[in-house]
């Protein structure tokens, strides 16, 4: 390029390279700069608006509501954030999304709500706010929440309904200190072939049950025992989550299901009574209150040492597993719900994803969409692990991260991310708490050995026909 | 209406009376008015919404088309509406008369003088003053499987229910909830019959006693038909209250196990709140208040008639 000159030839004016560099890069870095995405910029259109969010109080949403002011300041959004117990969360959230009242933008859902809630076409779907990049941060990193919790609670024929806030799951749950004694190791030993350690199989599970399962005056670990021990724990009430945990840590794990591919009941298959059988043959290893015991009492009483192992919401070890909570902290080992030795197919284990969702009449989404992005958003998430000491990572990359990689929960985390990888969210079924009721009583009848599985199933299928005979939603 | 001590000049001048209120004939019905204003809006509003829902197909919490009697016959035709009529049955059949035999000897025997009876009566009404909630924790921490205060340190040395816990047995869970009931409300039916003791007159028994009647007497002669109008009353008040039962169940059992403790409320707080069959629900408070209005007013009748009560 010819430098400008004077007539005599003489340069004139020459542009310094550097500046020209600069010149050159400059349109190109700052809207990098001056365009960073920032929850304060994409909620200034919205700052001033008040949001009413109900969500389920554990230890986890108890530490987030003491985060919420920080996203209150960087957005300006008043966030009314409520917290109510797993039953109250489901009728009251439900009652609001179904009566159209609007006392809530954002609701918890779990998974087994979703197939009602679809139906009645009351949720809000965000795709249209996911693809706005001035509402969705560019590393809100999706791709990052666990799988398949989150495509099966919160994505329905295309659309998508939520962010996997809480990703809730079972783990197997067992006395270290047990399993790690030298007596107890080689009497299991020379009983059974193999050595005692945490069990990767059902039929393992039901091993160290009968073996741990033990009356007043046995020897326990070299102490002599002062009442009956009991080699197992599970959640045996009517309600709760026992029917949940006897669907996807046992029925499916033996190649069952209760609802065919067309989504019709289909709960009398051979494959569902021979797990129905062997869940109830465990019946006999537990203490006599184990049909009254709920999704709370099986961590409880697993504390208070009153049997060997269990299977177990993992976020209650988080709060039991500390010292002045159980005299056994610390002594307890963790591992992903136990597999089937004698089936091949897909593995599976009972989780409940949950989401929370925005109610189809809110009048506030966009505001309501940042605030149930920053509860999914990562730094918030790592913030609630390290404000609570704990947590139940709804991110895989939160499991690498030093809070969850070192802390002394690490193994419990470990069966939280085994335990996640085989679990899906339930079905689209309208129905599915009725037929829940129904088969979680005659399961019940079965570990009391009130009525064989066969007959259990075969009833089962009687009464799921009568609430529906093509029970999931439609894909 | 009961005219104990009143004459029927008593009467016929209270009639008289009327003509020369102030407001005339009127006036009594003004007075009554904020009362019966405020039943018709939160009872007969409320009861003709059930009823109108009870007649509609709702849907999801949402009023669709008229069902007519759809929802009724759903209802009828379901074993588990039938089997939660039996439990309360059952339940209202054994609880109230023993509620009722031992409220009132315990409140004979209140009547004949106990020593610190105005320390000891309140103490005997504790049960009664908690809340539903206090009462199920406690009575599920007293006879909860294996380690309950009740089932373990005494059932269990017996080896009684060792295999299964009270809860979890079909049988026992149901009487189990009468017995949490007959705790809960005798302290009541002996405060009532106690009041009623205390309220009768005196000259009938100084009458019978210079006759040279015997306890036993004066008890079947004069002080059971005395008292008759005020146990029909309570007796009726506490078989309704006791049909509705749903705390304790909800808090212990769930209706569970299976549904053999599942009350008509529980069924209906099913309906509602787990499987969002509104119309249906509606159906089942309509046809239990039917069976009381229809059971009520024979009893009513009957009352009037035999017990002077009313």
């Amino acid at each position: 390029m010819r430098r400008p000159c004077d007539v005599r030839g003489n340069i004139l004016w020459a542009p310094n390279p550097l500046i020209v560099a600069l010149g050159v890069a400059l349109p190109w870095l700052w809207p990098a700069t001056s365009q960073a995405w920032s929850y304060k910029e994409a909620a200034a259109p919205y700052a001033g608006q008040s949001i009413t969010v109900l969500d389920e109080v554990t230890p986890l949403q108890e530490t987030m509501q003491k985060l919420v002011p920080q996203f209150e300041e960087q957005t300006s959004i008043e966030v009314d954030y409520q917290l109510l117990n797993h039953f109250e969360v489901i009728n009251r959230g439900q009652a609001d999304l179904l009566s159209g009242r609007g006392e809530y933008d954002a609701i918890m859902v779990h998974s087994p709500q979703m197939g009602l809630l679809l139906d009645a076409g009351v949720l809000r779907p965000i795709d249209d706010l996911i693809a706005n990049a001035e509402l969705t941060s560019p590393d809100l990193d999706l791709d990052d929440l666990i799988q398949p919790s989150w495509d099966t609670v919160a994505k329905y024929q295309d659309e998508t309904y939520g962010f996997l806030t809480w990703a809730y799951n079972t783990v197997y749950w067992a006395r270290g200190d047990l399993l790690s004694h030298p007596d107890e190791q080689a009497a299991f030993k020379a009983k059974y072939g193999y050595d005692l350690a945490p069990a990767e199989t059902l039929q393992q599970m039901r091993d160290i049950a009968e073996f741990f399962t033990r009356k007043k005056g046995d020897k326990l670990a070299g102490e002599t025992l002062e009442s009956d021990f009991y080699g197992i724990l599970l959640e045996g009430i009517k309600g709760g989550t026992t029917w949940w945990t006897v669907w996807n840590s046992f029925v499916r794990n033996w190649g069952g299901d209760i609802f065919d591919e067309n989504g019709s009941p289909s709960v009398d298959r051979p494959e569902n009574v021979a797990a129905i059988e062997f869940w109830g043959d465990l019946w006999q290893f537990g203490p006599p209150g184990m049909a009254e015991a709920s999704l709370i009492d099986v961590p409880t009483l697993m504390g208070q040492g009153v049997t060997a192992q269990a299977l177990a919401w993992s976020d209650f070890g988080l709060g039991i597993d500390r010292d002045g909570a159980s005299p056994y902290a610390g002594k307890f080992v963790y591992a992903p719900s136990p597999a089937n030795a004698d089936y091949d197919g897909p593995r599976s284990a009972e989780v409940e994803p949950s989401i929370l969702i925005i109610a189809g009449s809110s009048d506030a989404p966009e505001a309501t969409y940042l605030f149930l992005q920053w509860l999914a958003d990562r730094s918030t998430q790592l913030a609630l692990a390290e404000q609570l000491g704990a947590g139940v990572p709804n991110r895989y990359s939160l499991f690498e991260a030093p809070a969850y990689k070192g802390s002394r929960f690490a193994p419990l985390y470990a069966a939280m991310r085994g335990s996640l990888e085989y679990g899906e969210a339930k079905p689209r079924v309208p129905q599915i708490y009725q037929i829940n009721d129904a088969l979680a009583g005659l399961v019940q009848q079965v570990g009391l050995g009130q009525l064989s599985a066969e007959e259990a199933m075969r009833q089962g299928q009687q009464e799921v026909l009568s609430i529906c005979d093509r029970c999931t939603l439609g894909e | 209406m009961t005219t104990i001590g009143y004459s029927g000049k008593d009467v016929a001048r209270g009639k008289g009376a009327a003509r020369s209120r102030p407001g005339g004939l009127w006036y009594p019905y003004l007075l009554i008015a904020p009362t019966m204003i405020t039943l018709v809006v939160v009872s007969l509003i409320p009861f003709l919404y059930v009823l109108y829902l009870s007649l509609h197909d709702v849907r999801y919490g949402q009023v669709r088309d008229l069902a007519w009697f759809a929802n009724y016959a759903t209802l009828l035709s379901d074993p588990r509406f039938w089997n939660s009529m039996w439990v309360a049955t059952v339940f209202v059949l054994i609880a109230v008369p023993v509620e009722f035999m031992l409220g009132l000897v315990g409140a004979l025997i209140l009547n004949r003088g106990v020593r610190f009876r105005r320390i000891v009566v309140p103490f005997l009404f504790i049960p009664t003053m908690m809340a539903p909630i206090v009462v199920g924790l406690l009575w599920k921490i007293m006879l909860a499987g294996s380690w309950g205060l009740i089932s373990y340190n005494l059932l269990e040395r017996f080896g009684l229910f060792t295999d299964a816990s009270i809860f979890a047995s079909p049988n026992a869970a149901l009487y189990a909830l009468i017995l949490v009931d007959i705790w809960q409300w005798t302290p009541f039916m002996m405060l009532a019959f106690f009041a009623g003791l205390q309220s009768l007159p005196v000259n009938p028994y100084r009458a019978a006693a210079v006759d040279g009647a015997d306890p036993v007497q004066t008890f079947f002669r004069l002080t059971l038909p005395m008292l008759s109008p005020l146990l029909a009353v309570v007796g009726l008040l506490r078989l309704i209250d006791a049909f509705k039962v749903f705390d304790t169940i909800f808090l212990l059992t769930g209706g569970g196990p299976g549904t053999s403790t599942e009350s008509p409320s529980i069924f209906a707080y099913k309906l509602v709140f787990e499987y969002w069959k509104v119309g249906e629900a509606s159906a089942l408070a309509v046809l239990v208040w039917l069976s009381f209005f229809v059971f009520c007013s024979v009893f009513y009748h009957v009352a009037r008639k035999r017990l002077n009560a009313f």
